[in-house]
């Protein structure tokens, strides 16, 4: 059963759903019809509490704190089965991809299986640690199969971009010898 | 000239080599060339990255696909993630002028530059020309008639077709004309297009209910599968790990094996499958092996 709940229209974000459609590849989000095709499709429906045609409406409402508490926002398995069907071109995936950066910068519950992925890349420049005994070993499986040495990147360029981009804030900083 | 920009990624060379080994094999074989990307990083992921924002997302990528513009090269991925990622940005930035812009004031302070001049393949685009078709079929050695295959497209090959095209996204046919090549029979199955659930990262039961509807379904087919073949190392770790810790968990006898497509095609070819680590998987590929002999 839904629950029926009156809300003042001074309690919506009314530029929601500008500040999303403002963004690059989000420009259709204003032209959702709610057909629910993308609701039909979803590779997640059964484990999210709120369906992609609502979380859309929502946002194209206002009801901000609606889809950041929403579990729909973190649950999704990234098939792009809705972009793909959408008959009014409307990006959902990506659009969800927003949303999340949206709570990321509100330091709503990031959780910590994404900002963990980023400080990975931060200190070893792949999504797969890549330093001392762990790369002896990598490489010596390479070794053996004839493939080529790894030239990583330079952390400190991808670093730089982390924290020009804005999210360095996410970055756990490391411990430095004297304050151990 | 066939010459490429390599784009490995993190997780084939770093975790799955012998996925990178039997794909440089196979593309050698074809003729391919390629050039290491040096100083290339993680695309960065399409899931992780770009959720928390989407402008680190588009930077890193396009400092990666500067690598390539320098080299004056294309790039050919081997991972569809990497593929998702860095495809998407190629195109988000081609189409979005201030985006380009932002990335590159970034880019500068460390010297680089994104030009958009790159063009961005997944092998199985390549593979799959006509003529690529024909080199195939004269290169294998050993035959797959015997083969029942199960064709798993991944999502991030074919969706969104928009940005990605590649393939058509409800009947996608690369993958199967590729393995036809190879003189394997492509099984037809309703779970064909579904998600390996690999990219849902907080609720593995979803995971778990997707790998479990795909074998289900395959193991109670009239056909014998032998193997079943994807092109991303998520998929292709999703379905060995999880289909064994699936018969555990529910007493069903999964045991269809999964391998990356390239593996397939080099065993094909007749290289040494001695280097491909066929016994370490999971859910080891034993029908295949008896019945090629291997």
């Amino acid at each position: 059963m839904t629950e029926e709940t009156t809300m003042s229209s001074k309690d919506l974000d009314h530029d929601l759903r500008y500040e999303i459609s403002d963004k690059v590849g989000a420009k259709s989000l204003l032209k959702c019809i709610q057909c629910g095709v993308c609701s039909s499709g979803c590779t997640v429906s059964e484990f999210i509490d709120l369906q992609p045609h609502r979380v859309v409406a929502s946002l194209l409402l206002g009801l901000k704190d609606v889809i950041l508490s929403s579990n729909a926002i973190w649950t999704c398995s990234l098939c792009h089965r809705c972009t793909e069907r959408c008959p009014k071109g409307v990006d959902y995936s990506f659009i969800l991809a927003l949303i999340r950066n949206l709570a990321v910068k509100e330091g709503k519950n990031i959780p910590e299986e994404y900002t963990g992925t980023i400080n990975v890349i931060c200190e070893n420049g792949f999504v797969v640690p890549y330093t001392g005994g762990l790369r002896t070993n990598i490489d010596r499986r390479r070794d053996r199969l004839g493939l080529p040495r790894i030239e990583p990147p330079n952390l400190e360029e991808i670093k730089f971009i982390i924290n020009e981009t804005g999210i360095g804030n996410l970055i756990k900083k490391p411990v430095k010898e004297d304050e151990k | 000239m066939m010459e490429y920009a390599l784009f490995l990624g993190c997780t084939i060379p770093l975790k799955m080599p012998h996925f990178e080994y039997a794909f440089r094999e196979v593309a050698n074989i074809l003729g391919y060339k390629f050039r290491e990307m040096q100083g290339a990083s993680c695309c960065p992921d399409p899931v992780s990255t770009q959720s928390l924002n989407v402008d680190t997302w588009m930077t890193i990528a396009a400092r990666n696909i500067s690598l390539a513009e320098k080299m004056g090269l294309d790039i050919i991925s081997v991972c569809s993630g990497c593929f998702e990622t860095l495809k998407t940005v190629h195109v988000l930035l081609e189409e979005d002028n201030a985006a380009f812009e932002r990335v590159n004031s970034v880019l500068k302070k460390i010297d680089y530059e994104y030009k958009g001049i790159s063009k961005v393949y997944h092998f199985v685009e390549l593979f799959s020309q006509d003529e690529m078709l024909e080199k195939i079929k004269s290169a294998v050695k050993i035959p797959l008639d015997s083969l029942n295959v199960a064709v798993h497209y991944g999502c991030h090959l074919i969706r969104p077709s928009k940005i990605l095209d590649v393939d058509d996204p409800e009947r996608p046919y690369k993958m199967d004309s590729i393995l036809e090549a190879l003189g394997a029979k492509s099984v037809a199955f309703a779970a064909k297009l579904e998600c390996c659930g690999f990219c849902a990262r907080l609720n593995e039961d979803i995971g778990f209910k997707l790998v479990e509807d795909k074998m289900t379904e395959l193991n109670d087919l009239e056909t014998d599968v032998d193997v079943m073949i994807g092109v991303c190392p998520a998929c292709v770790s999703q379905y060995d790990r999880k289909e064994r810790l699936l018969s555990r968990k529910t007493g069903k006898e999964l045991d269809i094996p999964i391998l990356y497509l390239a593996e397939l095609m080099a065993i094909a070819f007749g290289i040494d499958t001695e280097k491909l680590s066929l016994n370490q998987r999971s859910v080891k590929p034993t029908k295949l092996i008896e019945k090629l002999k291997v």
